[in-house]
């Protein structure tokens, strides 16, 4: 009697636990972001209201979720969430690898010196030989270390990589004067470059346009109801205009972000100063649509395809497409995962969002 | 100071401290006892038996006075003072004959020195190990020499327990109740096994009981300890020996001992003689008749000799 | 219904039936979920079948990776050997708690610091012990010895002062130095009891190992789990928890084995 009691309640709870929330009026996007520095406007926009102002504007509700990096990755592969702040290497070896459709929405910036290689004693790149590296292995940062060991023609096989978390890079490796080698992002790069003795020989306005920081939004969501796009679209690019002049809001806009961020104002200018922000609609349309993005993206595919990131089974970077505005597409034309749509930038450049 | 007594407790007081303040649990204890005697420690509880095994196995210190063992003060607990406790007297890791050779092998190497020299330890071992396997089998647990004690009933474990500290051939075997646990047939079966045990070595036994039949059935020498007594003064606090007696029937006694009508009186006597509160002796009248006997009292406590009304 | 009758005696094939029971509706859970998921999205990661899970264990396990190593085997042996000598250092947590437990003037000197050490969350220590000990070996197998390091101590340091004294008196009426009472006597006594302690703290082990080589590291179970999370490879992670687990169960039924025949005095009723 008893134990029926129990898998009544059980029953109940399952029940309950599964019956869909009643209809909202207006629909609710979820959208993590992570801390870094050319998403934060992404944060001043959710607290400033702007964001609030263009989904009503488009009849929606967004709600911006605050998340580590790779746990947001994660819920947005899993579907947690509707859209998810990456780069654009994430964005291939995670949701495309995975299945989901992506499509990048907004190329915010490409880091131009966010990203660097940090060296003790004087060690240059041809010095790296042998060395012991630590770094986030499969992030950015190990693609960085990758194009500039390619480009000094040496190769993997030749430097020992540590896998260190990016929480505790930055002390361990100013702790450990052992440590010779370390490649991280900002604000890790800050922390390490501050101390004495230590130079940074590689970073990423190296490579220029390589390293993409993305909207990105599942591509199915995003077809259902432009709305979600739109509203992003607009908000993004009123908080960057506001960012990008002088003046008391300006600063206030950018002290919220700095504090957010866990830096100090000037910290956060000059972080800004290694972003290469895409401050217009137009500068942002030009290089979505231009032929760079393309010869940069194949860089990343293959990096991810060498290291076994697309999947184990994957026998080239072909195994599914990347397509552009223009229409070409990468890899396989028929399995396009990774969709760079200049249509909402466009609206926004011709002010007509 | 060369000794006829194997122990004596020479003005030995013992107090504890507790929240309360200072306890006195022992008040003037005097007592010399012969080698070979069969001495039975009877008290109410609470009275200080324990206490005063613990002061002659050295566990403890006397708060004032010296307790000497074969004419030199009584050092911590050694190998010339054997012990039986009720329980936990043996070790439950070690088989019955590891048990009852524990101490031979001790006493042989040391804690590495049995690693330095593996073939004399094996050795000696194993004479050892011949040794206390006779012993066992001459008490009748020969086939019990393998097992363990979480195996043996709770008899058997008190006869192990008796071989382990005989082996050592102390000075004076120790008994803290050691039958009190057990049921009446096994207990008079030990009864009668310690007895056959003194027979053969002839031992000093010092055996604490609660049980008057007991004391009276083993005993050559019967020492009261009690709590219950009177003096001159207004106040008194500690035990003190109320009965220092041979008892009578011989010793050791035939087992018809128990049944004997002669064992009532004797019993209703020993009682009265301070183990039960309402029968409360004054100092004056101890009975202190066996011949090695001997106190001090203060003037305080004997009054004028006269029994106070 | 037996199941809530005190004196229900469910026979050997219940037993196993209702012991498997539960395994069986997980792996049913499971394959549900992974197969819905697969029909929405046939590459999902999140979710991976039995199918593409046996391939990723065998492809780590039994196939070459770039580097020429096998990676199971390889990430196991770098693990086993973090976790081994960190267990190693426990013998003298062992012995502490032995010496403490008995000797007063030991129990004086540690009890109290090993009280609140033994509270302080390892953890969180951990960028101090990177910092201290290195990224090397050191540092991990520093991690999992503190962190377990002072439970074992204070149980080490409970049983031995839970001895019954009469065995102490005993001891030295025997002839016993004080040594030979802690060595041959308590220690003994209490090792089983002591051993269960350890084994039961294998878990914490594991998860200290893991958060250890999370940090840093370059080979390792727990490193291997953490990287193949940069690309959502569930169809490794998955088998490699499977793995860890199964490890760590056979480690305990091992020991567990172990304390049984080697201790054959410690039957219910000893004393």
């Amino acid at each position: 009697m008893k134990f029926r009691l129990i898998f009544v309640f059980l029953l109940c709870g399952l029940v309950l636990a599964h019956s869909p929330e009643p209809p909202a009026k207006a629909k609710t996007y979820k959208v993590a972001w992570s801390v870094y520095v050319g998403w934060m406007p992404w944060d001043y926009a959710g607290h400033s209201g702007i964001l609030k102002k263009w989904a009503d504007k488009y009849g929606i509700n967004i709600e911006l979720v605050r998340m580590d990096y790779i746990p947001s990755v994660e819920a947005y592969v899993a579907g947690q969430v509707d859209a998810c702040v990456m780069t654009n290497m994430e964005c291939l070896d995670m949701p495309a690898a995975s299945g989901i459709d992506s499509t990048a929405l907004i190329v915010g910036d490409y880091s131009n010196g966010n990203d660097a290689i940090l060296t003790r004693d004087n060690i240059d790149i041809k010095g790296l030989k042998g060395k012991q590296i630590s770094l986030v292995e499969l992030s950015v940062s190990h693609y960085l270390l990758s194009r500039c060991l390619t480009m000094n023609g040496l190769k993997e096989k030749d430097v020992n990589l540590i896998n260190t978390s990016d929480a505790d890079i930055a002390p361990i490796f100013l702790s450990n004067s052992s440590q010779k080698v370390v490649v991280t992002w900002n604000p890790m790069v800050m922390q390490v470059e501050q101390a004495p003795g230590i130079n940074k020989i590689f970073t990423s306005a190296d490579i220029p346009g390589e390293v993409l920081d993305l909207m990105v939004v599942n591509t199915k969501t995003l077809q259902a109801d432009p709305a979600l796009g739109k509203a992003l679209t607009g908000a993004w690019f009123e908080v960057l205009a506001l960012i990008s002049k002088r003046g008391p809001e300006t600063d206030k806009a950018l002290e919220f972000m700095a504090s957010s961020a866990g830096c100090s104002a000037v910290e956060f200018k000059n972080q800004l100063k290694t972003t290469a922000m895409f401050w217009t609609p137009q500068a942002a349309l030009d290089f979505t649509t231009s032929e760079e993005i393309r010869t940069k993206m194949e860089f990343v595919r293959q990096f991810c395809f060498d290291k076994g990131l697309l999947g184990e089974g994957s026998d080239s970077a072909d195994i599914f497409g990347v397509s552009y505005p223009g229409g070409e597409v990468q890899g396989n034309k028929n399995k396009v995962r990774m969709r760079f749509d200049a249509s909402f930038v466009k609206m926004a450049a011709e002010g007509s969002l | 100071m060369s000794s006829d007594f194997i122990l004596e407790f020479h003005d030995v007081y013992k107090s504890y401290d507790d929240l309360s303040g200072t306890k006195l649990v022992l008040n003037d204890i005097d007592l010399q006892v012969r080698k070979g005697e069969f001495i039975t420690l009877l008290g109410p509880s609470g009275c200080g038996k324990s206490t005063m095994l613990r002061l002659i196995l050295g566990s403890e210190k006397p708060s004032k006075g010296t307790v000497m063992i074969d004419g030199l003060p009584a050092e911590g607990p050694s190998r010339d003072r054997g012990i039986v406790y009720q329980k936990y007297s043996l070790f439950p890791h070690l088989t019955v004959l590891d048990n009852v050779i524990f101490g031979l092998d001790l006493e042989q190497f040391s804690q590495f020195s049995r690693y330095l020299q593996p073939a004399k330890y094996r050795r000696e071992r194993k004479k050892h190990q011949e040794r206390g396997a006779a012993m066992l089998e001459r008490m009748g647990l020969g086939h019990a020499l393998y097992k363990y004690p979480h195996q043996l009933s709770g008899g058997m474990r008190q006869r192990v327990a008796i071989a382990q500290a005989m082996i050592m051939e102390p000075k004076i075997l120790l008994m803290d109740e050691p039958f009190g646990a057990l049921d009446d047939n096994s207990r008079t079966d030990m009864q009668l096994f310690i007895l056959e045990q003194w027979e053969r070595t002839h031992m000093t036994v010092f055996f604490v009981t609660h049980d008057l039949v007991e004391a009276l059935f083993l005993g050559s020498r019967l020492l009261v300890l009690s709590q219950y007594y009177t003096t001159a003064k207004d106040h008194n606090e500690g035990s003190k020996i109320v009965t220092d007696r041979e008892v009578p029937g011989g010793f050791p006694k035939p087992t018809s001992f128990k049944n004997s009508p002669h064992l009532k009186e004797l019993l209703n006597e020993v009682r009265r003689s301070g183990l039960d509160p309402e029968f409360a002796r004054h100092i004056t009248e101890f009975d202190l008749s066996h011949r090695d006997a001997m106190r001090t009292v203060t003037p305080e406590e004997w009054g004028n000799g006269q029994k106070e009304q | 219904m037996g199941f809530f009758n005190l004196l229900a005696k469910p026979g050997p094939k219940m037993s196993w039936g209702l012991g498997l029971c539960l395994f069986l509706l997980a792996l049913i859970a499971y394959v549900a979920v992974a197969e819905s998921r697969h029909r929405e999205n046939p590459d999902d990661k999140v979710v991976p079948t039995f199918a593409k899970m046996v391939d990723g264990f065998y492809s780590v396990a039994f196939e070459k990776d770039r580097n020429e190593e096998y990676r199971l085997w390889v990430d196991t042996w770098a693990s086993f050997k973090r976790v081994g000598i960190a267990a190693l250092f426990l013998i003298f947590a062992v012995l502490l708690g032995l010496h403490m437990g008995l000797f007063p003037y030991w129990e004086s000197l540690f009890l109290k610091f090993m009280l609140f050490f033994d509270k302080v969350p390892a953890l969180a220590l951990l960028p101090i012990l990177f910092i201290a000990f290195g990224l090397g070996e050191t540092s991990k197998i520093a991690l999992i010895t503190i962190g377990v390091f002072p439970t074992i101590t204070l149980d080490t340091y409970l049983r031995a002062k839970n001895i019954a004294g009469e065995q102490i008196m005993k001891g030295l009426t025997l002839g016993a130095t004080h040594a030979e009472i802690a060595y041959r006597i308590v220690l003994p006594q209490i090792l089983p009891d002591v051993l269960d302690t350890i084994r039961l703290n294998f878990k914490a082990m594991i998860l200290f190992l893991i958060a250890a080589e999370a940090v840093s590291s370059d080979v390792g179970l727990g490193y291997r789990i953490f990287l193949v999370r940069r690309y959502l490879a569930m169809d490794i992670i998955i088998p490699y928890v499977i793995w860890i687990s199964l490890l760590a169960f056979l480690a305990d039924a091992g020991l567990r084995w172990f304390i049984q025949k080697k201790f054959r005095w410690r039957m219910q009723g000893a004393g």
